[in-house]
């Protein structure tokens, strides 16, 4: 059985129109304009037992509006979805043990009070038994190495390390799924790592099952196979993460290092991304790459030649571009 | 899960919010000093009112010094309870709204009115019930009244249903606020509503004022709350009205749980 | 607490302030006066149900006066100069004065500005934060007398049974200056309130027991007549009086003649002595927000 089936989700929310200065206002009194606004749009997906999925899209895509139906904070306008065998929206007590979400930019805890305190609110309110909630605990503040903090007020942490303390919260009942809206939303580069490799860990020692929403690549790349793409309430791709570069991106990298300097000429073999002394890297259509390398090497002495794919931010950046523009179009 | 462990359950999560909140309250002392004596504060000016108007009357819609005196205890007591168990939880459910940080709360695996309406115990408000209750004790002495178990047992009963019923209303006004989102008056609304229960049921007299009475008696039943159980004890034990009292009781709680679950279906939660 | 950022100093924001022409000057407050008053009326459907709750204790206040009144045996004759029906309208007018003198948020707000560092907006543009706060709560009263004009005026068409009709002109001229100035001492009354946040970080606990107190002390329960001496007169000599009690009582002709004129005048000097307290008390709390290293 499925951990997550989506069938069709949508998601409409009528929006007030406000109108500019005292009139506008005035009027707004008494008569209101709405615009219907189509968060998401039939989304289909699948998620099956102990894969780590990501949701990918730019900012106001539809993809927390997504998550919050599936757990079932939010009512859809129309479709279907099954989420551990429940019905998310009527949000059972048994289905609300049995899964976890971590947004970014909330906290659950008590501010005031030292994490700890919160943690002991949550064994009753999960009615977890004491044994395995301090097994659970002591688990996981070793994983993330966060013994010595639990007894401290939640508002004297750092960043980095009260988001340690959501995470814990949301782990304590051992959740079968493991939402996460942007768990690394304002971290520095360290405390992302951190975060990112204390996620893989309990994926790999629990095979918990994850979909993790974040615009930050290095999360993608560091945490998931699999790749749920979704703009403008629209899904544009499901699939490995690998074979995103190949179905959006039409170019490769060709990087050069000649033996004398660079030649003035590369530009007619496609877009010439750097040119500096010996050093040269020319953006080339897929199916060309061996007839401009052939060209190229019989002309020229290449000292080094590397064929690379264009970064993936760069790739994902212009799919959204692109379904943009087409969303525009429309 | 048997009723009576969920029940157990309940009791003891009640149990460790109180002491979480209690926790926070003694972290900051000055704050719930200053609570409490505002709330003293009040008291005098409710005693005050009384004081300047039985200087010039020796009765008010039937109700002699000592009765009305009780009257005011009762209702300082029970609105006491109110304000201290739920009042600032449902103030600050119109700002879980607008803020989104409802989401965590729905989360949870337990009923959502639970957690919403009981989250946190406002312990400065706690004193208030005791004040109204040595009012109370007061104005009995005064009264030369004489213990009656009957009397008691139903003044115990109505004022839970008082409470209950006051709890009802406020859950009704609160859930509206998942829909004008910035109903940050809740607590205004709330002490001019609740005001209509501040005096005798009696007052409403006259052309205009019996009829709003029975409308606030029977229909929208918010004069019962500190009337019914006030009159248990010092006045008249009356057998239908207290019936009453349970029958709206239950009605209401059930009302305002379903019109609270209705309100949540709306809710959109803030896109962060 | 939070830790108060650095701050500009004082004297730029100032400099600015005085080069710019005078109808530049109040052309920025009417902006503000414009922004807020829009942003005043966005959110109706809180409007409209705090309306109609409004009028319910009104409802109960009238029940209740009644039942006193019958309770005494005085339908027909006063308490301390009050018969039923100028009791009744005495509570009403204590709406108006209140509308006028009453400035929900305002000490808060300093406080809140204070505490956490957002004053230095106020340091930052060109304009002085008394006035700024004055031109705002300015456009609040008005969005709130404008849009509550036609609720209040069916309030006062149901009750008109307890008025005497309109009063002379003279009368509702003083009315009117009392009421002005009820607005003024009030603001300047809570913003001194809130410039105690310099010192004190919880200024809005004081507030909560100031507002409290003021209730009663300031005569919306009772007209302070009926108080025993010496209450009466001591709270007369109060300011608070004038943000509920005087305006009302001048409107029912109760305070006439010289007294008329030396209350009026109380009332100008209190106004003046809050209006110069604030500014004070923000000149010595701006030394000390900025002595502390801001």
């Amino acid at each position: 059985m499925s951990i997550i089936e989506a069938d069709g989700l949508t998601k409409t929310y009528r929006v007030a129109q406000k109108k500019e200065g005292v009139l506008g206002a005035l009027r707004g009194l008494y008569r209101r304009e709405y615009r219907e606004v189509r968060a998401v749009e039939r989304i289909h997906f699948r998620i099956e037992p102990g894969e780590m999925v990501a949701f990918l899209g730019p900012n106001g895509a539809g993809k927390t509006t997504t998550l919050k139906m599936l757990s079932g904070l939010i009512y859809p306008t129309a479709g279907q979805a099954r989420v551990l065998g429940y019905v998310p929206w009527e949000r059972a007590d048994a289905f609300r043990r049995q899964f976890a979400l971590v947004m970014g930019q909330k906290n659950q805890l008590w501010w005031d009070l030292p994490a700890a305190d919160s943690f002991q609110l949550l064994r009753e309110i999960y009615a977890i038994p004491p044994t395995e909630f301090k097994s659970t605990l002591d688990e996981l503040t070793g994983l993330l190495g966060v013994e010595k903090l639990t007894r401290q007020a939640v508002r004297e942490l750092s960043l980095g390390e009260r988001m340690k303390m959501e995470l814990i919260a949301a782990l304590l009942h051992r959740p079968r799924l493991l939402l996460l809206d942007e768990p690394t939303i304002g971290l520095d580069v360290v405390a992302q790592g951190m975060i990112q490799k204390c996620l893989r860990d309990y994926h790999v020692r629990r095979g918990v099952t994850t979909l993790l929403t974040s615009h930050y690549m290095r999360d993608v790349e560091a945490l998931c196979d699999r790749v749920i793409v979704i703009n403008h309430g629209h899904m544009v791709y499901d699939g490995p993460l690998s074979r995103i570069v190949e179905r959006f991106s039409e170019t490769k990298l060709i990087r050069l290092q000649f033996e004398a300097d660079a030649p003035e000429d590369l530009n007619r073999f496609g877009e010439v991304v750097r040119l500096d002394g010996p050093f040269a890297d020319v953006k080339v259509g897929r199916s060309q790459v061996a007839a401009v390398l052939a060209a190229v090497l019989d002309r020229h002495a290449v000292a080094d030649v590397s064929v690379e794919e264009p970064p993936l931010e760069e790739v994902i950046a212009r799919v959204f571009e692109e379904a943009h523009a087409g969303h525009d179009a429309a | 899960m048997g009723i009576l462990s969920g029940f157990t359950r309940y009791l003891r999560l009640l149990g460790g919010l109180a002491v979480y909140t209690l926790n926070r309250e003694l972290a900051f002392r000055g704050n719930f000093l200053v609570k409490v004596s505002v709330e003293v504060i009040w008291l005098g000016i409710l005693i005050a009112f009384y004081r300047v108007v039985f200087a010039r009357t020796s009765t008010v819609a039937g109700w002699n010094e000592p009765q009305y005196l009780f009257f005011v205890g009762c209702y300082f007591a029970l609105n006491g309870l109110i304000e201290m168990l739920f009042l600032e939880n449902c103030n600050e459910f119109a700002e879980l709204v607008r803020t989104g940080d409802l989401d965590g709360l729905l989360l949870k695996p337990i009923d959502e009115q639970f957690l919403i309406t009981c989250r946190r115990i406002d312990w400065g408000t706690a004193p208030n019930v005791l004040m109204g209750s040595i009012v109370m004790v007061v104005a009995l002495v005064n009264a030369g009244w004489h213990p009656d178990p009957l009397r008691i047992a139903t003044f115990l009963v109505t004022f839970a249903c008082g409470t209950a019923i006051a709890y009802g209303f406020m859950l009704m006004l609160t859930s509206i606020s998942v829909w004008m989102v910035r109903n940050q008056s809740l607590m205004e609304m709330w002490w001019l509503f609740s005001s209509l229960a501040r005096y005798p049921k009696e007052i409403f007299s006259g052309p205009w004022g019996e009829p709003l009475g029975v409308f606030f008696t029977y229909c929208v039943p918010i004069l019962v709350v500190v009337n019914v159980p006030a009159n248990a004890m010092v006045r008249v034990l009356d057998g239908p009205m207290v019936a009453l009292t349970i029958t709206a009781t239950v009605l209401l709680l059930w009302a305002s749980r379903r019109f609270f679950q209705h309100a949540l279906r709306s809710y959109r939660s803030a896109s962060s | 607490m939070t830790p108060l950022e650095t701050l500009e100093t004082q004297d730029s924001a100032e400099a600015g302030s005085t080069a710019l022409p005078p109808q530049h000057r109040y052309a920025k407050y009417l902006a503000i006066f414009r922004v807020s008053l829009a942003e005043r009326m966005t959110y109706r459907g809180d409007f409209f149900l705090a309306t109609i709750f409004r009028f319910l204790p009104m409802v109960t206040t009238i029940l209740l006066w009644q039942a006193i009144y019958e309770g005494a045996g005085k339908m027909q004759s006063e308490m301390a100069g009050f018969r039923y029906r100028d009791m009744i309208a005495y509570l009403l007018l204590t709406h108006i004065s209140r509308m006028f003198s009453s400035m929900p948020n305002l000490a808060g707000g300093i406080a809140r500005d204070v505490r956490e560092g957002t004053l230095k907006r106020y340091l930052l543009q060109p304009m002085d934060m008394i006035g700024y706060l004055l031109a705002y709560r300015v456009a609040h009263k008005a969005a709130y007398i404008v849009t509550s004009f036609i609720p209040y005026a069916l309030l006062f068409f149901v009750c008109r049974g307890f008025f005497d009709g309109l009063p002379d002109p003279a009368t509702l001229g003083a009315y009117a200056i009392s009421l002005i100035l009820a607005f003024l001492v009030g603001f300047f009354f809570e913003a001194s309130v809130g410039m105690v946040g310099f010192w004190f970080l919880e200024v809005t606990s004081l507030l909560y027991i100031v507002m409290t107190v003021n209730f009663f002390i300031s005569g919306q329960m009772l007209p302070l007549d009926l108080l025993p001496e010496p209450w009466a007169g001591l709270l007369k000599f109060l300011p608070f009086q004038y943000m509920a009690y005087f305006p009302a009582a001048v409107f029912l002709g109760k305070i006439q003649g010289t007294a008329l004129w030396f209350y009026l005048l109380g009332e100008l000097l209190w106004a003046v002595f809050f209006m110069v307290l604030a500014r004070v008390l923000f000149r010595l709390g701006l030394r000390r927000y900025s002595a502390f290293g801001g």
